[in-house]
């Protein structure tokens, strides 16, 4: 709730020494409004993330470049950097333009986009470009879109919406309802085929559903049916049955598993310092699904703990947040949105560890990547102005604090 | 409240959401997931911390000698063969930040081999990898770095390096400019010295540096002294078949082995041969000790006492036997080896026999390569068809060619109490020596050490007793043969020794190629007035260094012997030609 009340409710300006400041508690220009409810801690993080990631994609830029330079392209060692850096440009204005949305219309606009992505990822098949094995891209001009990549934080926010209407309708089976898009989305990821993606679509889905109430049994019943959904998967499908034989036996080619883990181990704790790995050369993705091999070749082990210890703090700082929230859709729709980028990088670092088998998953913020790039902005702008708060209304509950103030 | 206002407009009152159950119900869920979460990600920390731990590289010093060639050491632990760092300079033009022409010029100055022109055509051309210079000086090293270009790279090249210069350098070998061992130890010991299950441990040859410095000396003052064009030598623990020191003249530096130039000359092969194993030669005389151990060992002969005729040549059908320095007389055993009489050894063989005498040469090996780790071991030329004369010349070493290894592994079967053990260029670990194969009794090696003995106190050897050192052996003088003709101007001149005789430890022998006859030798050149000194010269240096104590008060009794020793009632005061 109450982001939208803070718009509305226009608190008499006390007298305080920040009067003169721009963004003084008391203005009500909109960006010191934006700035006041914002939750500064998360904007923080993302921050620290965002940098995190120039700095991983610079290092992996060079192993990059060389693997797809070939004979009459050379890609120039710091391309990816610059690249990266030119859609960052792009990506932040857009995350604190949608993190500055009033909570109505960026839900509007995030149920709208979502049908939009939707209508795309069923064209990918028809007018989709392949690479690496599977077409997943619309090519627009020059740059590639990869509209399951959208469409994950507009699904989170559509299924939040979705569920929050239980509580005005509860005779209707919103369960059941939800299983519509659902496969229709699933069906279209495995054509692509993309297992990894499919396996995010229906976790948030499953948070969601337990999140908004569903009855144990029901949980139950969907584990159980997704682990014989996993199982049928190894047996029917053959890209899973692949790589969970990789995973599992260390059966067939197991090459980029191989690489990831000597270039993971190749630094040690402390890493071989930026710019001194050599094993980074050797690996099939270094910028994007394996980045974090690299992070851990050059700058250490102890930088991947730090980079998983943000992604932690990321999904608590959240999560406490929500533990406060009392609005269905905002709960439900944030809870969505952070566990999608949670799992992701959970996903993608338990892949480049060797406690997963390989999905081409990319690493939130940190891998290279111009329209994956906007879409997490996407989905953090949603987050952002998801979590919005009127500051004054935790100032008025009459608690008092331990310390007296 | 209400989830329609959640969607449609803003709740008027937060407290009446406090009551909605089913939020309470997502923030417990909620809470458990957080700790889901949260689990996942102390996992992920752990297994980065296992792997970390466990998968990290190994970087100890130890594990990073794997990379390197593993060091060859003598008996003792001296080093004969390294690897050290070396730095080769190279450019990689494409990547050149800074003003060509200039580096251009500051190149040709650095490394005048080219000139501006070429720098330039390099700096500007195509080509993305160029060395500057292999193994470059540290001072060059530092000078490069002074450009301060980025493009150019020290590239870390191990280099192998022999700190003992031309010291068994036949034995050691060496490498060619890949860092592929060509020849050598280095050749056989490859996979040992760069595996990784050998961990970058040095490996001990049987060498010990100070003997093999010994027989090197002498061997190059008596070449030098007899102007011989190349000589041979080997020093061999009698009781464990190590090779002490094997020395070939001439010598070679390992660090360069392209300086010394190819021998084309068959009967003068170049540096990097080892005349100690490659060569095969007639070794003469020497084999007569070997025909007295088959005829003793056989029973052929049982009592020394006996008299062979030797008072005229031997006329075996076309050929004649006769001998270097006829003393005209019927001689007992002891006086046909103290005197080296061909007649007397070859009746003595005509009663051994064909059968035996093969049978006994082929146990000692003579008819194969020598059994060692060397490569390139010479092939004996060991006779096609086993005539009466046949039998006959090869009992005093003649129609037979074996390489010196070969020799020295004979005799030390004969002196150590009759076991044949195969000769090894690495130490063995104390008390592992081979068993080895018994090839004459124990009391035929003490008679023939006793023979041995006497050849030294009153025959050709004469000149190699040493007080105290307890000296047997046999001298041997041989033409060169070449594709089966005798080339009488070139000798082969042998002494195969061995001492304390009493206890025997080491046989040594020495062979000189082409050794000359000097005015100090009143022109003579058998073994005697060459080989013999550089052999007591070896044994007198190398005696007290391994233990062997000089003591006159003991010797092996050759008393029963010595009223079959012929001594004629005036002492001869002549010169002899002997052998």
């Amino acid at each position: 709730m109450n982001v939208a009340v803070s718009f509305e409710s226009s608190v008499p300006t006390p007298q305080s020494p920040f009067k003169r400041s721009r963004f003084g508690r008391g203005k009500r220009t909109p960006i010191a409004r934006w700035f006041w409810e914002i939750d500064r801690v998360l904007l923080l993080l993302v921050t620290i993330l965002i940098g995190v990631g120039l700095i991983a994609v610079a290092a992996a830029s060079p192993a990059a470049g060389v693997r797809y330079s070939g004979s009459g392209v050379t890609v120039a060692a710091r391309h990816y950097f610059w690249m990266q850096l030119a859609w960052t440009v792009i990506a932040v204005p857009i995350m604190l333009a949608v993190s500055a949305l009033p909570v109505q219309i960026a839900r509007r606009a995030a149920l709208i986009g979502g049908l939009v992505f939707l209508a795309l990822l069923a064209l990918v098949p028809v007018i989709g470009s392949a690479a690496n094995g599977a077409t997943r891209w619309i090519s627009i001009g020059p740059a590639k879109l990869q509209p399951s990549e959208f469409l994950k934080p507009m699904f989170a926010v559509a299924m939040a919406w979705l569920f929050s209407l239980r509580a005005r309708n509860p005779g209707l089976p919103f369960a059941l309802i939800s299983v519509v898009p659902m496969a229709l989305i699933a069906a279209l990821l495995m054509k692509q085929p993309d297992f990894g993606q499919t396996v995010i679509f229906a976790s948030v889905w499953i948070v969601l559903l337990m999140l908004s109430g569903a009855s144990l049994k029901l949980l139950g019943m969907l584990g159980a049916g997704g682990l014989a959904a996993i199982v049928s998967a190894y047996l029917f499908y053959s890209v899973a049955t692949e790589r969970i034989n990789k995973f599992l036996f260390k059966q067939g080619d197991t090459y980029q598993v191989d690489r990831a883990h000597a270039t993971l181990t190749n630094g040690g704790l402390l890493g071989t310092g930026p710019g001194a790995g050599t094993e980074k050369f050797t690996l099939p993705e270094p910028h994007t699904d394996y980045i974090f091999s690299v992070i851990g070749e050059e700058f250490g082990l102890i930088a991947c703990i730090a980079i998983a210890c943000l992604y932690l703090a990321i999904v608590l700082r959240v999560s406490l947040r929500l533990l406060r929230e009392e609005d269905d859709f905002l709960l439900l729709a944030s809870a969505g949105l952070v566990s999608q980028f949670g799992l992701q990088a959970l996903i993608n670092m338990m892949v480049n560890v060797g406690l997963a088998p390989s999905k081409g998953m990319t690493l939130p913020f940190i891998s290279y990547g111009g329209s994956s790039m906007i879409a997490l902005s996407i989905g953090m702008g949603l987050l952002l102005a998801f979590t919005r708060e009127n500051p004054h209304l935790k100032e008025a509950t009459y608690t008092v604090r331990w310390n007296g103030r | 409240m209400n989830a329609i206002a959640a969607g449609l407009a803003p709740p008027r009152d937060r407290a009446l959401v406090k009551n909605n159950d089913s939020v309470r119900v997502a923030h417990y869920r909620l809470m458990v997931l957080m700790l889901l979460f949260a689990l996942m990600v102390g996992v992920i920390s752990l297994r980065l911390l296992y792997l970390a731990v466990f998968d990290a590289p190994d970087r100890s010093p130890v594990a990073s000698a794997i990379g390197p060639r593993a060091d060859i050491t003598d008996r003792n632990g001296v080093v004969l063969a390294a690897t050290i760092k070396g730095i080769s300079l190279a450019i990689r033009p494409p990547r050149v930040i800074g003003d060509k022409e200039r580096l251009a010029a500051e190149l040709a100055r650095l490394f005048p081999n080219r000139s501006v022109d070429d720098y330039r055509r390099i700096l500007h051309g195509r080509r993305k990898f160029v060395y500057l210079e292999r193994g470059a000086t540290p001072a060059k090293i530092h000078a490069v770095r002074l450009l301060g270009e980025p493009a150019i790279e020290e590239v870390p090249e191990p280099k192998r390096f022999y700190p003992q210069g031309t010291m068994a350098a036949q034995v050691i070998g060496y490498m060619d400019i890949g860092g592929v061992p060509v020849s050598g130890m280095e050749a056989f010991l490859d996979k040992r010295l760069t595996s990784a299950a050998n961990g970058g441990q040095p490996v001990a040859l049987s060498i010990d540096s100070r003997v093999q410095a010994a027989l090197e000396s002498a061997i190059r003052t008596s070449a030098e002294k007899y102007l011989a064009v190349g000589g041979a030598g080997v020093v061999l623990d009698v009781h464990t078949g190590e090779v002490l020191a094997m020395a070939s003249l001439p010598v070679f530096n390992s660090n360069a082995p392209g300086l010394v130039p190819v021998g084309t000359d068959p009967l003068r092969p170049d540096a990097r041969y080892n005349r100690a194993v490659s060569s095969v030669y007639e070794l003469g005389s020497t084999f007569k000790v070997l025909t007295m151990a088959n005829a003793i060992e056989h029973g052929v002969i049982t009592d020394f006492g006996k008299r062979y005729d030797a008072t005229a040549p031997l006329q075996v059908g076309g050929f004649r036997i006769k001998d270097d320095h006829p003393e005209n007389r019927w001689m007992s055993v002891p006086d046909i080896l103290i005197h080296s009489s061909n007649i007397g050894t070859a009746r003595i063989s005509e009663e051994i026999g064909p059968e035996r005498t093969q049978a006994f040469f082929r146990q000692l090996g003579f008819d194969r390569p020598v059994d060692l780790e060397l490569g390139a071991r010479g092939k004996p030329l060991w006779p096609g068809f086993w005539a009466r004369t046949t039998v006959m010349t090869v009992a005093y070493g003649h129609g037979i060619a074996v390489s010196q290894m070969h020799l020295a592994n004979a005799y030390a079967a004969m002196v150590n109490g009759g076991i044949l053990r195969p000769a090894t260029m690495l130490k063995l670990p104390a008390g592992q020596a081979p068993q080895g194969k018994r090839v004459i009794s124990e009391q035929t090696s003490y008679r023939i050490r006793q023979l041995m003995r006497l050849v030294v106190e009153e025959g050709t050897g004469r000149g190699a007793n040493i007080s105290g050192l307890r000296v047997g052996g046999k001298t041997g003088t041989a033409e060169k043969n070449l594709n089966g003709r005798y080339i009488h101007s070139s000798l082969v001149t042998t002494f195969a020794a061995a001492f304390p005789m009493d206890a025997p430890r080491y046989v040594v022998v020495v062979t000189m190629d082409e050794p000359k006859g000097i005015p100090e030798t009143y022109g003579f050149r058998t073994a005697a007035w060459n080989a013999l000194p550089a052999v007591k010269n070896v044994i007198a240096r190398i005696g007290p260094l391994l233990g062997v104590i000089p003591d006159p008060s003991k010797d092996i009794d050759v008393s029963d012997l010595m009223p079959f020793v012929y001594k004629p009632e005036k002492k001869d005061t002549g010169v002899h030609a002997i052998d």
